[in-house]
């Protein structure tokens, strides 16, 4: 399943780890890097341009210039500020969303839900049934074949039985030819003695 | 909780229990009485230093030993390294597999839900057997002999030539591929695997495979952050001594 990915731009070591918790509460979810000097936060947006960036205050206000170039360069990035204190809002234009440290517990997680399903909307997750081509190339795998000989077989090309391959990890949560085998055999798309 | 020297080890087994394997992986027996951790250490000969740094960063995934242990003889890491790949391989996969054998269906898929499983499994465990014993023979004897020549005071000129052809850098491998097999087994098993007719097993094999995950996970957590880098610099080191490149 693809994951909401964040980054954490906060100093406090105990705010952080209680924001971590609180992102890492949700399966969909996935922290690519805690920053806690503000100089590092352009280069780790960049470098991994993650969905949502939160961000304390206390360091847009360290370096608001630098916070806003990223913010007009990097358009998927989103942005959430946290609040130590109420403060005025003029800064507040250009963010996505606002976590305060007054916030109660029910309060932050809809917030972050919402969040989440801007990128991920419900019901896609759902589908996890493999198509009947997908079925075709997991019994392709099963049976010990390479990508190219997959390709050859349905008469598709390499990089589309790659996708394939993707997408059928992602459904299944399997990634080895052995595991995929055993996922074969389970579901009768092989006989166990076809196996290689 | 931060564990020290004065921490009695009965109370650290109380606090967590994952702790366990990693104690006795040091060669120390239950029994301990109000003994803390240095009296354990003096009575078992083991470095407190080198204890302590291994115990907190298994009880604490923010305890980060990466530091101290580069600051510590290789070899003491390495040796423990090994012990690790004892535990894994005689203690814990044989007993995973036994549990596989264990588990029982009722209905006619019984014998072909046992056989594939079972298939998984021992070709993973000749994997970990593989993986561990290459780097048993080949890469722990490789930057042992690294850390030997970086401490001695002359150069050694059969090492020296050894260096020309061999380095630690080739060794700085990921072990994704292990990790991938055991995330795919969990799910096999949670997802796929019909249910089997006693469930205490299936049960007790993802506790398992969850805990063996987590010991492997800081195995090569320790490799891969403390003795592949110091190695590399001490090999570096090396190869200004022997003007080589």
């Amino acid at each position: 399943m693809e994951k909401v990915s964040f980054i954490i731009a906060e100093k406090s070591f105990v705010i952080r780890t209680g924001l971590m918790k609180i992102i890492n509460s949700f399966t969909e979810t996935i922290i690519l890097k805690e920053v806690t000097e503000y100089k590092t936060i352009i280069k780790y947006v960049n470098k991994l341009n993650p969905d949502f960036l939160i961000i304390n205050l206390k360091f847009i206000e360290d370096a608001y210039d630098d916070i806003r170039k990223i913010f007009s360069e990097n358009i998927k990035t989103k942005f959430i500020i946290f609040t130590g204190t109420k403060k005025s809002k003029e800064h507040f234009a250009y963010f996505d969303e606002q976590i305060s440290v007054d916030d109660d517990k029910t309060t932050i997680l809809k917030k972050i839900q919402v969040l989440i399903s801007g990128i991920i909307p419900y019901g896609n997750e759902d589908n996890n049934e493999l198509s009947e081509r997908e079925k075709e190339v997991v019994k392709q795998i099963a049976l010990g074949k390479t990508n190219k000989e997959i390709a050859e077989e349905l008469f598709i090309s390499v990089h589309t039985v790659i996708t394939h391959r993707k997408n059928i990890t992602g459904k299944l949560g399997i990634k080895t030819v052995s595991g995929l085998t055993v996922y074969a055999i389970l579901n009768n798309i092989i006989e166990i003695n076809e196996a290689s | 909780m931060l564990i020290t020297k004065k921490t009695k080890l009965a109370e650290v087994i109380h606090q967590n229990y994952h702790l366990i394997p990693i104690i006795t992986r040091f060669g120390i027996n239950f029994g301990f009485g109000d003994k803390n951790v240095e009296q354990i250490c003096e009575k078992y000969n083991i470095r407190q230093d080198f204890f302590l740094e291994i115990i907190n960063a298994f009880n604490d995934e923010d305890y980060s030993p990466i530091n101290k242990l580069q600051n510590l003889p290789l070899e003491i890491t390495v040796n423990y390294l090994l012990k690790s790949h004892q535990y894994f391989n005689k203690v814990k996969l044989p007993h995973i597999e036994n549990l596989i054998s264990k588990l029982e269906w009722i209905s006619a898929e019984n014998k072909k839900n046992k056989s594939i499983l079972n298939k998984f499994f021992i070709q993973y465990r000749k994997e970990v057997t593989e993986h561990t014993l290459h780097e048993e023979n080949e890469v722990y004897p490789f930057i042992i002999e690294i850390e030997k020549n970086y401490n001695l005071l002359e150069n050694n000129i059969d090492f020296s030539k050894l260096l020309e052809n061999k380095s630690v850098i080739k060794y700085a491998e990921t072990h994704d591929e292990l990790n991938t097999s055991l995330l795919d087994l969990k799910n096999i098993i949670i997802k796929y695997l019909p249910p089997s007719d006693n469930i205490d097993i299936t049960e007790q094999i993802l506790n398992e495979i969850f805990d063996l995950e987590k010991d492997m996970k800081d195995h090569t957590d320790i490799e891969n952050s403390v003795v592949i880098p110091v190695a590399i610099k001490m090999e570096n080191e090396l190869r200004k001594r022997f003007n080589l490149k």
